[in-house]
């Protein structure tokens, strides 16, 4: 099944299982949004990570410690 | 010439050489606040007895007796902070910040709390609760988000130094629009307690805007709590990347961004190398997606049933968007995180600095924030958060300066560098001032030009 990048099949969907209401104005900025990240999202997902090691406990202020 | 005029050390000195009265200068700030902020709103509140207070307990320190202002990000002894918005997703309250803790100790007046953005989420400043700021260089036009007021008050010389809060690059941004130097520090090096995310936030950090680099220094010390010293960039390696953060930007930033970094690689006796970093356009990805989820922890279905109605449509209805965003892509853009570090670390092996354009395209106007670039018509967001991104996901220090001007309007280059290496980011930026001559640091936009009435 192709993954769909369509907010009127998305977003009704997950704010209905979330009990989230919202009105006309809300909903267009949510597909406008929608179009604007779910594309690079979708991207992300596929990106393959599976060589890179997780990094744990990760200090930001400093370099990786593991490479 | 007022005092407001000087650089922030120069009042600094000014004062602390008896040549100005520090209860004058505050009186001139706020007479500088009202004559020229009804312009660009830059400056969304000011409380004339809590600064003579601040100024009368003020130890005797770096930053002695000199204005400065805040954004409403950080909260106050005396004032809650409001992040630009009718209602905020986390708790909030007045409150000794770690930055007010900063500028006290040094002993600067705070004179009034800088507009932002509504809750910190676009890189234009053309929405918040008290109206958008204007950007002093052409007030129909965005001044630079989220720290817009900042930006747009040390531009207009209302302040000649603001503190900001950068999350994806909301000091950056405005200090490329309004043609100011700004330094978004190394995670974790700048003073962010009290802040609503401190604790939560791994993309958020406090920092300077000012005229230039050696002011960043003065106050970033302050903020920092130790004096970044400076050095020479002498033999500086700077890095240039072929990717659309240095190639998908207007004519006039390419050139002018080129023209910075031959001209900083002569002053330093340096090089430029071409080097391979791959995907970072999905590292800016991984970095909205990071900064948005953190800040869900405020947020329920409960809660989001019943916002403010004076919150923006866009910020309420891209709220309720930020619930639906997958885990899986968080949990990814985390596994990104780890490996753009990494990158870094083998980058800067072979380079000192990382050097592409701020932003793409000069500041959009406040009614239509677009940007034209050579693959199309972009909102500036998209385009701004693409060079942004990288040093908020990754924790790495960088540095806006301004290095041109463009149908009247500021042009900046981005310099990036390893982690704790603040101090030689300030130190090219020195350079790169001294390469031409000072000429963009010392512009001045048509607001910062106009002669005081008699008595200011």
């Amino acid at each position: 099944m192709e993954a769909s990048n369509r907010a009127d099949d998305f977003i009704p969907a997950g704010l209905a299982s979330l009990g989230i209401e919202a009105d006309e104005i809300e909903l267009a900025v949510m597909g406008a949004a929608h179009s604007l990240f779910w594309p690079g999202i979708l991207d992300l997902l596929e990106f393959d990570t599976d060589g890179v090691a997780p990094e744990p406990r990760a200090d930001l202020s400093m370099p990786p410690q593991t490479t | 010439m007022s005092a407001l005029d000087l650089t922030l050390r120069g009042q600094a000195a000014a004062i602390v050489a008896g040549e100005v009265d520090p209860a004058q200068l505050l009186d001139q700030a706020l007479e500088r606040i009202a004559q020229r902020n009804p312009e660009i709103n830059a400056v969304v509140e000011t409380f004339p007895e809590r600064s003579r207070q601040m100024l009368e307990e003020a130890p005797r320190g770096p930053l002695y007796g000199v204005p400065v202002v805040i954004k409403d990000e950080w909260p106050l002894p005396w004032r809650a902070q409001r992040f630009g918005a009718a209602e905020m997703f986390s708790p909030t309250g007045p409150g000794e910040s770690g930055p007010y803790r900063a500028l006290r100790d040094a002993g600067a007046t705070i004179v009034g709390v800088g507009n932002m953005h509504e809750l910190g989420a676009s890189s234009t400043g053309n929405a918040s609760v008290y109206g958008p700021a204007c950007n002093p260089w052409n007030p129909e036009r965005c001044p630079g988000g989220s720290s817009s007021g900042p930006g747009a008050a040390v531009a207009a010389r209302l302040v000649a130094g603001a503190v900001g809060a950068d999350g994806i690059g909301s000091i950056r941004f405005p200090a490329a629009y309004c043609g100011l130097t700004g330094l978004k520090p190394t995670f974790g090096r700048a003073a962010m307690d009290g802040h609503h995310m401190a604790g939560v936030s791994s993309t958020i950090v406090s920092g300077p805007l000012c005229a230039d680099a050696a002011d960043c220094r003065l106050l970033g010390s302050a903020l920092f709590g130790a004096s970044l010293e400076a050095g020479e960039a002498r033999g500086l390696r700077i890095g240039v990347v072929r990717d659309t953060v240095s190639e998908d930007v207007a004519p006039a930033v390419h050139d002018a961004c080129a023209e910075a970094i031959e001209a900083l690689r002569a002053e330093t006796g340096g090089e430029v190398r071409e080097i391979a970093l791959a995907d970072i356009e999905l590292a800016a990805l991984a970095t909205v997606l990071i900064a948005n989820t953190e800040g869900l922890i405020g947020l329920s279905p409960e809660r989001l049933a019943k916002l403010d109605p004076a919150l923006s449509p866009i910020a309420r209805g891209f709220a309720k968007y930020r619930m639906l965003l997958p885990a899986a892509a968080s949990v990814k853009a985390q596994r990104i995180r780890t490996l753009m570090r990494r990158r870094l670390v083998t980058a800067f092996a072979d380079v000192d600095a990382i050097a592409w354009p701020t932003v793409p395209a000069v500041a959009p106007p406040l009614d239509a924030p677009l940007v034209e670039l050579p693959s199309g018509t972009l909102t500036a967001d998209q385009a701004n958060v693409r060079g942004a991104g990288l040093a908020n996901l990754t924790g790495i220090p960088a540095i806006s300066v301004p290095v041109g001007l463009a149908d009247g309007l500021p042009i900046a280059l981005q310099l990036q560098a390893a982690w704790g290496d603040d101090e030689l980011l300030l130190d090219a930026a020195e350079a790169l001032e001294r390469a031409n001559g000072r000429r963009w640091v010392e512009s001045l936009p048509p607001l910062a030009r106009q002669t005081e009435p008699t008595g200011a």
